[in-house]
C-alpha cells in the first residue's frame, strides 16, 4: 500500500511538473514575449529593456528553473489584458466550474443506477432495448449540440428554463443535464456488466436458496458489489468532466475556468490560458490519486502491492 | 442486451447517408458552399431567394447554401478524422508492440508516457497547443493523431504480451528470426482487425474533439466550413432560424453514431469499447 501510494504520488508530481514544463514551451513557441506587450512601432532599445524588465536575456535553462519555481508557488504572471496576477483570475472563477462538474457527476451517477436497476427489475425486453438505445443515442451527440437543442426545447419553444449564466438552480439544470449525461451509455453498460458478472457467484444463488426474493437478492446482496466499478469509473470521469466543463460552460455562458480560458484564447491572453489549463490539469490528477486510493480502502481485494 | 445486428444494420445505413452526403452531393449541380447571395440569407428549408433561387435545405446568414456547406464540412472533418486516425495507430501500434514483445525498461517508459498523457484532459492540451501555434488543417490532423495514440498502445501491448509466448513466435525466434521480423510477419497481422475496431471508435471520438475545438474557435478556420463552426455561427439565431444549428447536428450525429454503433456491434457484451482505464496498481 505504502509503495503503491509512494508510485502514485510521484506519478502525479510528474504529471504537474510535465504540464509545466509543456507551458513554457508552448509559451516561447508563441513567439517573444515582450512583443506581445509593446506596440509595433517600439524601437530596437524599447525591446530590449522590455526583455532585460522580463527576465529574457538570461539563457534559456535558468528561464525555465525561473519558471518552474514561480509556477509552483501558484505564480504564472500578470494578465495581458487585466493588470492583475493570471491565477487570481483563473481562482474566482473554480467555485462555478466545481458546482457544475460535481453537480453533472451527480446526475450522471443517479441517472445510470436508476436506469440500471430498473434494467435489471423489469420483464418487459423492449423497456430496457429503450432505454439502452436512448443512451447510445445521447453518446453520440457531442456535447455543443446536445446543449444547444435543449436551449432550442427548454429555453425557446417551451420557455421553462434559462439558457444563459449562473445564479437559481434552474440555471444549473439544462448544462447539468448535458454534461452529465455525456457517459449514460458508458456507465449503463459497465453497470449492466458487472450486475451480470455477480448473477453468477455462489452467495447469490445461496441467497436465493435461502428463499429471498428477486428485489432482495439484487438490492441487498448484488448491489454493493457491482457498484464498485461504476463508482471507479465514473471517478475517473469526474477528471474527464472537467474537460467537457470547457464546452458546456462556452454553450451556456456559464462563469466558470473553461470559458474564461476560451475567452482568453481569443484575447491572446497566455498567462491565463496556461494558468488555466495548469489548474484543471492539477484538479484532474487530485482527483485521480484520490480515486486511486479510495479504490483500494473500498475493495480490499485490491492488491496495492 | 442490444440485438447486435440491428446495430450493425443501422451503423451501416447511418454511414452509407454519410457517404452520399460527401460523396455524391458535390457532384451534383448544387450551389458553390462559398457563394453568397444577400438576397437570400438565412433561407428555411426548401426556401427560395428573391433572385428565385431554389435551396434544398435553405441558407446560412451570408446567404450560402446550407446542403453544400454541409457536404464539404463533411469532406473536412473526414479527411482531419483519417489522418489523426493513421497517425495515432501507426504511433500506437508501434510502441505497442514494441512495449509488449521486448518487455523491461522499454516498456515501462513507453507505458509511463501513455499514463502521463492519459493525466491531462486532451481538449485543454488541445486547446493550449491550439490556441499558442494557431491551427490548421493538417496542424489539426497531426494534433489529433498525437494525442489519441494510448488507446491503440494499450490494447495492442496487452496483445503482444501473450502473443509472444504462442508457439509460431517461440519457433521462429528459435530459428534465428529478429525481432523485427516477428513483430512485423507474426504479431502485426494479429493484432489488426482489434486494431481497426478501437479505430473506428476513435475515429467517432476524433471527429467529436475536431467539432468541438472548432465550436470553440480553435479548430478548422473560415472561410472552410466545418460542422463545428458552422454550429456556433448559427447559434445566434436559434430562435430565428433554428436549422443553423439543428442540420449540421445532425450531419454529426449521422457519422458518430455510424461509427460508434459499429465499434459496439463488433465487440462482445462484456467488453466496454472507450471505459478509461485506471492505473494498475
Amino acid at each position: 500500500m505504502v509503495h503503491f501510494l509512494a508510485k502514485r504520488i510521484m506519478q502525479s508530481v510528474l504529471t504537474v511538473l510535465g504540464v509545466v514544463t509543456a507551458a513554457f514551451f508552448l509559451v516561447r513557441l508563441a513567439g517573444d514575449p515582450s512583443l506581445l506587450l509593446l506596440s509595433a512601432e517600439a524601437s530596437q532599445e524599447d525591446i530590449a529593456r522590455m526583455r532585460e524588465a522580463l527576465g529574457l536575456n538570461r539563457p534559456l535553462i535558468v528561464q525555465y528553473l525561473d519558471f518552474i519555481w514561480s509556477a509552483l508557488q501558484g505564480d504564472f504572471g500578470v494578465s495581458l489584458r487585466q493588470n492583475v496576477s493570471a491565477m487570481s483570475l483563473v481562482l474566482e472563477r473554480v467555485p462555478a466550474t466545481l458546482e457544475l462538474a460535481l453537480t453533472s457527476f451527480v446526475v450522471g451517477i443517479g441517472l445510470a443506477f436508476i436506469l440500471g436497476i430498473a434494467m435489471r427489475m423489469t420483464k418487459a425486453r423492449w423497456l430496457r432495448e429503450v432505454i439502452m438505445w436512448v443512451a447510445l443515442t445521447r453518446q453520440a451527440i457531442p456535447i455543443f449540440s446536445f446543449g444547444l437543442l435543449m436551449i432550442l426545447i427548454f429555453s425557446v419553444w417551451l420557455r421553462w428554463l434559462p439558457s444563459l449564466g449562473r445564479g437559481t438552480w434552474s440555471h444549473l439544470v439544462l448544462p447539468a443535464l448535458t454534461l452529465g449525461t455525456y457517459e449514460l451509455a458508458l456507465y449503463l453498460r459497465l453497470f449492466n456488466a458487472s450486475l451480470a458478472t455477480e448473477q453468477r457467484q455462489d452467495y447469490v444463488r445461496t441467497a436465493y436458496a435461502k428463499g429471498q426474493g428477486r428485489i432482495q437478492v439484487l438490492l441487498g446482496h448484488m448491489l454493493p458489489n457491482a457498484l464498485l466499478p461504476l463508482v471507479t469509473v465514473a471517478g475517473i470521469n469526474l477528471g474527464l468532466l472537467l474537460g467537457g466543463t470547457v464546452v458546456t460552460e462556452t454553450v451556456f455562458s456559464w462563469p466558470g475556468v473553461g470559458r474564461l480560458i476560451v475567452q482568453s484564447v481569443s484575447q491572446r491572453d497566455f498567462p491565463v490560458i496556461i494558468a488555466g489549463v495548469f489548474l484543471i490539469s492539477l484538479m484532474f490528477v487530485v482527483i485521480n490519486l484520490i480515486v486511486d486510493i479510495l479504490y483500494g480502502i473500498l475493495d480490499p481485494r485490491v492488491r496495492l502491492a | 442486451m442490444l440485438r447486435l445486428g440491428i446495430l450493425r444494420t443501422i451503423a451501416v445505413t447511418l454511414l452509407a447517408l454519410m457517404l452520399v452526403l460527401i460523396l455524391v452531393i458535390p457532384l451534383l449541380p448544387f450551389y458553390d458552399p462559398y457563394t453568397q447571395n444577400l438576397g437570400g440569407s438565412l433561407l428555411p428549408m426548401g426556401g427560395r431567394s428573391f433572385d428565385g433561387k431554389f435551396y434544398l435545405l435553405g441558407t446560412d446568414t451570408l446567404g450560402r447554401d446550407m446542403l453544400s456547406r454541409l457536404a464539404l464540412a463533411g469532406q473536412v472533418s473526414v479527411m482531419i478524422g483519417l489522418g489523426a486516425v493513421f497517425v495515432s495507430l501507426v504511433i500506437g501500434v508501434a510502441l505497442g508492440l514494441i512495449a509488449g514483445y521486448f518487455r523491461g525498461p522499454l516498456e515501462s517508459v513507453i507505458m509511463g508516457i501513455a499514463d502521463l498523457q492519459l493525466s491531462i484532459p486532451r481538449v485543454l492540451l488541445l486547446i493550449a497547443v491550439a490556441a499558442i501555434i494557431g491551427p490548421s488543417v493538417t496542424m489539426l490532423a497531426l494534433l489529433l493523431g498525437l494525442t489519441s495514440w494510448v488507446s491503440y498502445g494499450r490494447v495492442a501491448r496487452g496483445m503482444a504480451l501473450s502473443l509472444r509466448e504462442r508457439e509460431f513466435v517461440l519457433s521462429a525466434r528459435t530459428q534465428g528470426a529478429s525481432a523485427t521480423w516477428n513483430i512485423r510477419k507474426h504479431l502485426l497481422p494479429n493484432v489488426m482487425p482489434q486494431m481497426l475496431i478501437v479505430g473506428s471508435y476513435e475515429f467517432g471520438q476524433i471527429i467529436v474533439m475536431e467539432a468541438s475545438l472548432s465550436y470553440l474557435g480553435l479548430g478548422v478556420q473560415p472561410p472552410l466550413p466545418s460542422w463545428g463552426m458552422m454550429v456556433s455561427e448559427g447559434q445566434t439565431y436559434l430562435a430565428l432560424a433554428p436549422s443553423l444549428v439543428v442540420l449540421p447536428s445532425i450531419a454529426l450525429f449521422v457519422l458518430v453514431a455510424g461509427l460508434q454503433f459499429l465499434s459496439q456491434a463488433f465487440t462482445s457484451e462484456n467488453e466496454v469499447v472507450g471505459a478509461p482505464e485506471r492505473s494498475k496498481p
